[in-house]
């Protein structure tokens, strides 16, 4: 053992210890060179003559050498090649080993694989290091100490004045466009953002400083590679080309490398000049504003650090850059931050929201590993009982104890490595497989890298002393089977309790969309349908858009259509704060707010529960409804009604209170304002239970205006569309636990099925003199049954506490819901019926007589 | 006749034995080590540098002694090594068995 220590010492040391090693030669060489000069050499002769006395140098060096290395390297070696010969002679015990941990480890890879991609990555252009977002900390209302962005024109002044910094980079997300007939995620960049990003083109070239003025907006446009090859069908001849988005003309300049999908979790599709917004919102008074007022927040910014300078001395030169800008403005300068590019690190916690999905997955896939682990390690338990003559004949003939630990370590090695080649082979197809199901297209790729490749190595290095570090202590110790034994209980129970904790939520989970799928969600869904419209942008100002709206409202008639901001189900939520009569900027709240006409609660069939509905004139008099979660959470205890609060300026009073229906997605229902519809609210819901009306809607609008486009949805499909995410989740749940259970059995039919063997003789002996079947069969289930019996008791306490965890996505479900346990316990009694009644009979049927003849 | 290099095949730990034997009395560098064994065998046994460096590193990894660098007689750079107490105890162990050993194979060769 100490000799191991100095092995290791040495091999850390190896370069000075071999330098002295050098040294000390020569100095044997100067010394034998001096006598020869005392017994009278010249000198030049003496040298000659001591380096050849020396003999071979490279080879005592070399010999010096393997005094340390060799014995050692060549055991492992050898212990390596054995290891191989034992596995191959098991072929069924390793491919179940093999198998058991190769899924474990694939899992918890691919949940890396996309854990690293998502979170970790930092965008994909050269130096990202180097490559931070900058914000701007927020001093007032809600979003106090947060981190926001700038206006345009303070990102201006920064690029000028920065010299911290090679070159900043503005973005602002464009909402949707319509490129061919579909839905883009487009971006405003500024024109420096591909040079100063360093992104590299596939086709043509990124913007220039020139493209992007205000003064005078260009229409160009630089498409991402997919976007490139799904729209555009790769077509070569792209560059120069015209694309029409929103019927406005943009000419293609470039196509993005494939690498490239932009600079959020989401693909980017294109990415178009800031000034060019004024092509696409020309008669929007917002855009200029945007585009020049020095207090009109907020755009991300992002920079790329000049060489040499650290992130410390860029944020000191832009707190006074924009402490200098902001001066006189009533926007105070509270200083800035700067944070890395992975989605971790960006500030205002957007990452740190995807952290807790990811704990819970971790947790059920670190799950499924300690089972695997725990199942291995009960066959290699078995295994080395198995092999014990084995073990007894190489420490008799003088082996010591550590070598043949480190020669079953070498085996349980060989086994989480190969084991790591099979997780890693899963992890390189599974991720993007249902990242892709899941959520859409990504701009992320999910290809594991280096660091993926350490935490699957790091993995199987933990399994393999987890699961062959205790049997081979076991297997290696002269004393009794007693220890033995209460190894393989613990480790039995522990494979029970882990598969019923994965089991339980799993089924939970199962339950959950279930329930969600037949969950009232508390506004009609069935007859309704969601209408969008495709106005022509260019033509369409705010007053030709209200005559629209209004044109078309009317054609239906009030109670068969309602105008809404947001379609019901869209996932997409809008808040804003407010303030309570008395309070100051340090105590706002926050609430959803909508824009819905009065009709929109009567399709929906959302009752009003007090006060009234909205009437004419209600915009006027700055009107508005709030459901029953704002009435609880910011007026308890008294009738919200005639209440008043501000917000955007103006003093609100509350008409009406509305039931609480889960309009905006079926996890939750956030308290919610509404306000009459007006100039936001662009969508519509439609009765359509009766075809005329979508007919007559149509007419209308082909009257009204020809190039207007409709696009009719079903709130049944964005029901479903909402649901289907969770159905995945379900999905993946579920098969999670049916791999759990099926470890877990072949775990617990491992176990029975080697007490039946070792206990053969006994058996046999029993029968012959008599014992019932029943007798026999109950001595063997005791043998286990304690553990049994705890680890589903442990499994049942994990399982609760699990559950709480779930109860988000469980829409409304009992965590102790008993179809969902008492599923699970059938499962669980199917498996238990062949994992230990199999080989329960096999020793029933025992022949007396060969038993007593065994050995 | 005349010298011949101690051969490193001649008797497994017969060269250990002759080191630390040598090191028993004071620490020594590998030169001196070599002079050491060269003189007191009258010059039959010479110990190569190939075999005394490499039986050297294998006594540091036996833990039998231990090196340091020194200054030599001659004001020079040299490394000491040093017998350990295990390398002592060593020494007395190897040395019994050598003797036996010796006194074995002399049977045997005066046996006709």
């Amino acid at each position: 053992m100490l000799s191991l220590l100095r092995r290791i010492r040495y091999l850390i040391h190896r370069r000075q210890i071999e330098a002295d090693l050098s040294e000390e030669i020569e100095c044997h060489r100067l010394m034998s060179q001096r006598e020869l000069e005392e017994s009278g050499l010249p000198k030049p002769e003496a040298s000659h003559e001591s380096c050849r006395a020396l003999g071979n140098v490279t080879l005592a060096r070399e010999d010096s050498r393997y005094v340390w290395i060799w014995p050692w390297l060549e055991s492992v070696w050898q212990d390596a090649r054995y290891g191989v010969r034992s596995l191959l002679s098991q072929p069924g015990f390793t491919s179940i080993a093999v198998l058991a941990l190769g899924i474990a480890i694939g899992l918890n890879t691919s949940l890396f694989t996309a854990f690293n991609a998502m979170a970790l990555r930092p965008w994909p252009v050269p130096e990202p290091s180097r490559v931070v977002n900058i914000y701007s900390r927020a001093l007032k209302g809600v979003l106090r100490g947060g981190a926001v962005g700038f206006s345009i024109a303070e990102f201006r002044y920064l690029v000028e004045n920065a010299r911290s910094f090679s070159g900043i980079v503005a973005m602002r997300s464009t909402g949707d466009l319509r490129l061919v007939e579909r839905e883009t995620r487009s971006m405003y960049v500024s024109g420096n953002f591909f040079s100063v990003l360093g992104v590299e083109m596939e086709r043509g070239r990124g913007f220039m400083a020139e493209e992007d003025r205000i003064e005078q907006p260009e229409a160009v446009a630089v498409l991402s590679y997919v976007t490139w090859q799904s729209r555009f069908a790769g077509q070569p001849d792209i560059v120069g080309r015209k694309i029409l988005l929103d019927d406005v003309p943009f000419i293609v300049v470039g196509v993005a490398s494939r690498d490239f999908g932009g600079t959020r979790p989401e693909r980017n599709d294109v990415w178009l000049p800031l000034a060019s917004i004024q092509l696409l919102q020309p008669n929007d008074p917002m855009v200029r504003d945007l585009l020049r007022k020095p207090d009109h927040c907020c755009s991300s910014l992002a920079g790329r650090l000049a060489p040499g300078v650290t992130s410390q001395q860029a944020t000191a030169e832009l707190d006074l850059l924009t402490a200098r800008f902001r001066a006189g403005s009533d926007a105070e300068a509270s200083g800035v931050i700067l944070a890395g590019t992975a989605f971790l690190q960006e500030a205002g916690n957007k990452g740190g929201k995807i952290l807790p999905v990811f704990g819970l997955m971790f947790a059920a896939v670190l799950l499924v590993l300690v089972l695997a682990c725990a199942n291995v390690g009960n066959l290699l338990l078995a295994r080395s009982a198995a092999r014990s003559r084995e073990f007894s004949v190489r420490l008799s003939l003088g082996a010591g104890r550590g070598r043949i630990i480190r020669q079953l370590l070498t085996e349980s090695m060989l086994l989480a490595t190969l084991a790591s080649a099979l997780g890693i082979a899963i992890a390189w197809t599974l991720p993007a497989y249902i990242i892709e199901l899941a959520a859409g297209p990504v701009s992320f790729h999910l290809k594991p890298d280096a660091t993926v490749l350490s935490f699957t190595a790091a993995l199987a290095v933990f399994s393999c002393l987890s699961f062959g570090l205790a049997p081979a202590l076991h297997g290696t110790r002269n004393s009794g089977e007693s220890a033995k034994l209460s190894l393989r209980s613990v480790l039995l129970a522990v494979q029970v309790s882990v598969s019923v904790v994965i089991l339980i939520v799993a089924g939970l989970l199962v339950r959950g969309v279930q329930r969600a799928g037949l969950l009232n969600p508390g506004f009609a869904v069935k007859g309704v349908c969601a209408v969008a419209f495709d106005l022509p942008t260019k033509s369409y100002d705010e007053a030709r858009k209200r005559a629209f709206f209004n044109q078309v409202v009317d054609s239906l008639g009030p109670n068969s259509v309602g105008r809404t901001m947001i379609a019901p189900l869209a996932s997409r939520k809008n808040f804003t704060n407010f303030r309570m009569p008395g309070t100051d900027a340090n105590r706002d709240l926050i609430i959803q707010f909508h824009e819905v006409s009065a009709g929109y609660f009567d399709v929906l069939r959302i009752p009003v529960v007090k006060g009234r509905n909205f009437q004419a004139g209600d915009d006027e008099r700055n009107a508005v409804l709030i459901n029953e979660s704002a009435a609880r959470r910011y007026w308890p205890g008294q009738s919200s009604l005639g209440k008043t609060f501000t917000s955007g300026r103006h003093a609100r009073e509350i008409v009406g209170v509305v039931k609480d229906a889960y309009t905006s997605g079926l996890d939750q229902i956030e308290p919610t304002m509404y306000q009459p519809a007006r100039d936001n609210a662009l969508e519509l819901v439609v009765r359509s239970d009766n075809p005329a009306a979508l007919q007559r809607l149509r007419a209308t609008v082909t009257h009204l205006d020809p190039r207007v486009q409709l696009r009719i949805t079903p709130l049944t499909e964005l029901l479903d569309r909402w649901l289907s995410a969770s159905r995945i989740g379900a999905v993946l749940a579920g098969a999670l636990g049916l791999l759990a259970l099926s470890l877990a059995s072949i775990g617990v039919f491992g176990v029975f099925a080697y007490v039946v063997q070792q206990r053969t003789r006994e058996i046999g002996i029993r029968m012959a003199l008599g014992a019932q079947p029943r007798q026999v069969m109950r001595s063997v289930l005791a043998s286990h049954f304690r553990p049994l019996a705890a680890g589903i008791a442990c499994g049942g306490a994990g399982a609760l506490l699990g559950s709480r965890l779930i109860q988000r996505y469980l829409y409304g479900l009992s965590p102790l819901d008993p179809v969902a346990y008492s599923g699970v316990a059938f499962l669980l009694t199917a498996a238990a019926i062949v994992a230990v009644i199999l080989p329960a009979r096999r020793a029933l049927r025992v022949d007396p007589i060969k038993a007593l003849r065994y050995e | 006749m005349g010298t011949k290099p101690l051969a490193p095949d001649l008797l497994p730990g017969t060269l250990d034995l002759l080191i630390l034997k040598t090191l028993l009395q004071c620490s020594k560098h590998g030169y001196g080590i070599a002079q050491h064994i060269k003189s007191v065998s009258d010059e039959v046994l010479q110990v190569g540098e190939s075999s005394l460096y490499p039986a050297l590193q294998r006594l540091l990894l036996n833990g039998w002694v231990t090196a340091e660098w020194g200054v030599s007689e001659n004001n020079r750079r040299a490394r000491f090594y040093t017998l350990t107490a295990v390398g002592r105890k060593h020494l007395t162990v190897e040395r019994q068995e050598f003797e036996r050993m010796f006194a074995a194979i002399f049977k045997v060769l005066e046996t006709a």
